[in-house]
């Protein structure tokens, strides 16, 4: 699994891949072509995958979604080292934080 | 015979893109905090009474605050005569109900939004509409929903808090006039239509048009371009028979990367006359609260924050403080520390115990040094790495990063 941040990667093996997740709908890529992961709602900065690929968004909001890379890429951030992905398929999560009643989801 | 069953067309993927861009948009709308554009909102104001077959109304009255504007629909809903607001020092340039007439926001609501998700709902079928709305509303539904219902709760604090008379707060013994005011003044929060926030269902209607154009013919579509005209132009806005009240927008909006309001330095969000909210982290506090823990939280010790009763301004204080300067201070001890960081525990009295893990950022920044961050979890949290693991769903045993960054 690979950590970036606020974001974790959890690679999934195809076989276990949840029924139906491709038929869930795919994150567009954005303006520069990228698929974005997760992006920080004030500095616009984006934990993002350039390569080939899909998102495919869960409605959950904590896990963002099941993401198929087709070809070896890179996950980018503004703030935080590059790191190489394989081939595959991964879960996306990102980082909360426990607020007694309520639990909040990090953003950077 | 049954008839055939209705095939709705599937949203795909260039329309949720459309979605999205109308949410984008429509985002900033709602955060915009500059003065309204007056003309363009009474052009809209006047589009939605002919829209909802209603005459035009003879006036449009303008006021600085949402607290401006609901103070005086107390007076236009004929709650209180001008003169009984007067001993409170609120603003009350208000025309009589008998002048007014009804509140004629169900009309507009029902013309605009009832009727447009009709249409929606037709073309979409349920589950196409639930999903476009999914699209919009997690982006736009709770901002704005959040945001307005502080602005109710502000604005009954700042009746409530009104001076009672000319001549200073109302004397002892006797019952402050204030609170049935502030309890009205609420109320009638709720005869107004949102203006900038009602953001989320313009944006996704809008972002529904530009899906499917025929919902251009429609005929709620003159009704929702007139609300869209007000939403873009102003604040909260009541309309009545005759008259309506507008509430300017905001000078001040401050918010952090979750969008809870949030300012450490002033007003969270202000309005032309004053009318204020204060906030850290989406928590409300006093006006100078902030600014009375001194510069980077230099007039507190660990002794004040734990002397605090209130446990969100506490959380406040600490987190101002700095939790590592608290955990030095009162000489705390690790719980447990490991390759992924180190958990602490700050017993707290009357409140649940915040256990927190302290975290190194993999990444340095670009002068070298190392940011260190905390994350508050669970107090059930026993080691460093079983807490960074509950930040990510994983148990303990699950959270085995290859790399981070």
């Amino acid at each position: 699994m690979y950590r970036q941040g606020d974001i974790l990667l959890l690679p999934v093996d195809e076989g276990a891949v949840p029924v139906g997740v491709t038929g869930l709908p795919a994150k567009p890529r954005d303006g520069r072509g990228r698929i974005v992961l997760a992006l920080g709602e004030v500095t616009g900065h984006a934990h993002a995958v350039v390569g080939a690929g899909t998102l495919f968004l869960d409605p959950e909001p904590t896990t963002i979604g099941h993401l198929k890379i087709d070809a070896p890429t890179r996950l980018v951030h503004e703030e935080h080292a590059t790191i190489s992905l394989p081939k595959g398929w991964y879960k996306v999560v990102r980082q909360r934080e426990y607020i007694p009643g309520a639990v909040r989801i990090i953003a950077d | 015979m049954t008839a055939a069953p209705t095939v709705f067309p599937q949203l795909t993927l260039a329309h949720r893109a459309t979605l999205a861009e109308s949410a984008d948009g429509w985002a900033e709308v709602a955060a915009a905090a500059r003065p309204a554009d007056r003309d363009a909102a009474e052009r809209g104001i006047r589009a939605a009474y002919r829209a909802a077959g209603l005459a035009e109304p003879g006036k449009i009255l303008w006021y600085a605050s949402p607290l401006a504007a609901a103070v005086a629909a107390t007076v236009v809903s004929g709650a209180f005569k001008p003169q009984e607001l007067a001993a409170l020092r609120l603003p009350v340039r208000a025309p009589m109900a008998s002048r007014a007439g009804a509140s004629v926001r169900d009309r507009i609501r029902s013309a605009s939004w009832e009727r447009a998700r009709a249409d929606a709902v037709a073309l979409l079928g349920h589950t196409g509409w639930a999903q476009a709305w999914g699209e919009i509303a997690e982006r736009l539904w709770d901002p704005t929903t959040s945001l307005s219902a502080r602005i109710r709760d502000g604005i009954e604090e700042a009746v409530l808090s009104a001076t009672g008379t000319d001549r200073g707060p109302a004397r002892r013994g006797t019952v402050t006039p204030t609170a049935p005011v502030a309890r009205e003044a609420r109320a009638a929060t709720l005869d107004a239509l949102g203006g900038q926030h009602d953001a989320a269902w313009l944006a996704a209607f809008d972002g529904l048009r530009r899906c499917f154009p025929r919902l251009d013919a429609s005929p709620s579509a003159a009704a929702l371009d007139a609300v869209a005209e007000v939403a873009r132009s102003a604040g909260w806005w009541w309309p009545y028979e005759n008259v309506v009240l507008v509430a300017e927008r905001p000078t001040v909006l401050h918010r952090d990367e979750s969008a809870r309001l949030h300012n450490g330095e002033g007003a969270a969000l202000a309005f032309p006359d004053g009318f204020a909210l204060h906030a850290w982290r989406g928590m409300p506090v006093p006006a100078d609260f902030v600014t009375t823990l001194g510069p980077a939280g230099g007039a507190l010790n660990a002794q004040r924050i734990r002397d605090e009763d209130n446990a969100e301004l506490r959380r406040v204080m600490l987190e101002i403080y700095g939790y590592d300067r608290y955990l030095a201070e009162v000489g705390a001890r690790p719980l447990h520390r490991d390759e992924t960081g180190v958990l602490w525990r700050i017993e707290l009295p009357g409140d649940e115990p915040i256990v927190m893990v302290e975290v190194l950022n993999s990444t340095p920044e670009p002068d070298g040094s190392v940011r260190v961050y905390w994350l508050r979890v669970p107090p059930t949290t026993r080691t460093a790495r079983a807490g960074v693991a509950w930040t990510f769903g994983l148990t303990e045993q699950e959270y085995r990063p290859a790399r981070e960054t």
